[in-house]
């Protein structure tokens, strides 16, 4: 099972990607609405993926994803941002994040992502489950 | 160091008299040296794998597979850095020598330092 756990105030924003990644067998999709609360999840719940919008009220989404390798540097992250993906780059040097997504994501978005994140689970499978 | 393996990110085919990669995520390959009380007794080389975004992780399941203890690098992303601690190799910094030698010779005197988490790349700064 794949735990993909999705980190926004605007969560319509996200119906389109939410609902290709719930059509999804192998996934289960959680939901918090700031970044506070998404901090207290991954450090109680085992998430493969946290997809962050670009702003979520107490912190950014980038700022999230920094504060999360304290909690679980294992942890993949993927993020809103409207940077170009040179700014993008700069900006979340070091945070290793997996990808840099729409404003609005999409279904092909939610596709790639999660295939993506299969691929890379499999070559870090030793770390993740030792 | 008395005892244990450290790898050097290595540019080429790595090995002792080889020179360091100052991007460990994207070097050629892995120089593992073994050291069995105080004194370096084997080294291997390990190729890197391919390192896509987001693939921070990869170097640090590799190396963990390979029972690395100590990994001395140039350069670090902070999210590697904490995988790194999060499975128990420490992670030693020296940015100015490319010979790996001398800054194994370091690490087993106990003259060379941990990584300090301000030292990290990345972050625009």
């Amino acid at each position: 099972m794949i735990k993909l756990l999705l980190v926004t105030p605007a969560r319509d924003s996200f119906a389109g990607w939410a609902s290709a990644v719930e059509r999804r067998d192998e996934v289960e999709l959680f939901w918090a609405q700031s970044g506070g609360k998404a901090l207290d999840m991954v450090a109680d719940t085992l998430v493969d993926l946290v997809v962050t919008d670009e702003f979520l009220g107490d912190m950014t989404g980038l700022e999230l994803a920094e504060r999360m390798l304290s909690v679980n540097p294992m942890i993949n992250c993927a993020a809103v941002s409207t940077l170009s993906s040179k700014q993008f780059h700069e900006a979340s040097e070091g945070l290793g994040l997996l990808a840099q997504l729409a404003a609005v994501p999409d279904k092909e978005q939610a596709e790639e992502l999660l295939q993506r994140l299969i691929d890379l689970k499999k070559r870090v499978a030793y770390v993740q489950s030792p | 160091m008395e005892n244990g393996r450290i790898a050097i990110p290595s540019q080429g085919n790595g090995g002792l008299d080889g020179q360091r990669s100052g991007h460990f995520g994207h070097c050629d390959v892995f120089t593992l040296v073994d050291v069995e009380g105080g004194e370096i007794k084997k080294t291997t080389m390990v190729p890197n794998q391919e390192h896509d975004q987001g693939g921070c992780m990869v170097p640090v399941n590799l190396l963990a597979k390979h029972k690395v203890t100590a990994l001395i690098v140039g350069g670090i992303g902070k999210r590697p850095l904490m995988g790194f601690n999060q499975v128990g190799i420490d992670v030693y910094h020296d940015a100015a020598r490319v010979e790996i030698r001398p800054v194994v010779e370091d690490l087993i005197a106990g003259e060379l330092p941990l990584i300090e988490e301000d030292q990290v790349c990345g972050g625009g700064k």
